[in-house]
């Protein structure tokens, strides 16, 4: 690599990111597994919990972004 | 039909008989109509994807995403076709559908959003007080020097790359691994693992409650 890399700072929103707690762990593939099913119980019960996907949703935002979407499919 | 138009007269009532899709793949009429059913369910899906990431691809028009929806469908559709035997009704059939298509329009979007940028590697941080332009400033606060500290000290060169390009350039974590040539759950687990090292260590030099609330989506 040549010369400076122009990044992005370091700034409170990253350090944010950084330090979601992603454990216990869940792989996108699980999530992706599972996110159907979550999906549904999530538009029929916005207060519906699944802490192992919540918490890979936290600390995934491609997987999050899809959780989104396919709720609001179905709502 | 635009990508603003979603669902075909008539669609909801086919896809309220969830048996329909037993017939995907059989060599007649009743196949034949089950393949038209998916993908128009696919295409519902990946239209409402590439609409709600349109602000991702400024200039493009509206004929350009809904060719990248229509694209979409069809990998999708390929997709649910491969899958097809490991659907095990956890879900409604069309749900399930649902998410190959949501996700192949995801990945369409993101690459084709990143498709002319860089994606600079580096296992540098953007430190404020080494850097001569006036607008890389890092925020001040003892937390922020720490995150800076531990991540030297507690995480590889490789947990900072990567850590790095996902959090503080944010480049998707699809395009990342595509142009790393992994995958996206080697790249989650890798920032799984920093970010475990990056909170004991700063767990450990007083900076962060363990108990810290985890954010919620
Ligand atoms: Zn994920």
């Amino acid at each position: 690599m040549t010369g400076r890399p122009e990044r992005g700072g370091l700034d409170r929103a990253a350090v944010e990111r950084m330090l979601v707690d992603t454990s216990p762990y869940l792989s996108c593939d699980d999530c992706f597994a599972r996110i159907d099913e979550y999906a549904e119980h999530r538009a029929a019960d916005p207060s519906h919990r699944d802490e192992l996907m919540e918490v890979h949703l936290a600390g995934c935002e491609a997987c999050a972004e899809e959780a989104r979407t396919l709720i609001a499919l179905l709502s | 039909m635009t990508i603003v138009d979603n669902i075909p007269a008539g669609l909801g009532d086919v896809v309220s008989d969830d048996d329909w899709y037993r017939h995907l793949g059989d060599p007649d009429p009743a196949g034949s109509a089950a393949q038209r059913t998916l993908h128009d369910l696919l295409l519902r899906a990946t239209r409402t994807q590439v609409w709600r990431l349109r602000n991702r691809l400024p200039g493009v028009g509206a004929t350009d995403l809904e060719d990248l929806a229509q694209q979409a469908a069809d990998d999708a559709l390929l997709s649910v076709m491969r899958k097809l035997d490991t659907f095990e009704g956890r879900s409604r059939f069309s749900t399930w559908v649902y998410k190959f298509g949501v996700l192949h329009a995801g990945v369409a979007v993101r690459r084709q959003a990143w498709r002319h940028r860089e994606v600079m590697l580096s296992d540098s941080l953007p430190m404020a007080d080494h850097d001569h332009s006036p607008s890389a400033v890092a925020e001040g606060g003892d937390l922020v020097r720490a995150v800076r500290r531990a991540l030297e000290s507690a995480l590889t060169p490789h947990q900072r790359t990567i850590m790095l390009a996902l959090l503080v350039e944010q480049v998707p974590i699809d395009v990342l691994a595509e142009r790393l040539g992994t995958t996206r759950n080697t790249l989650y687990k890798t920032v799984h693992d920093a970010r475990q090292r990056l909170r004991r260590a700063l767990i450990v030099s007083g900076h962060l409650d363990p108990q810290l609330d985890r954010r919620r989506p």
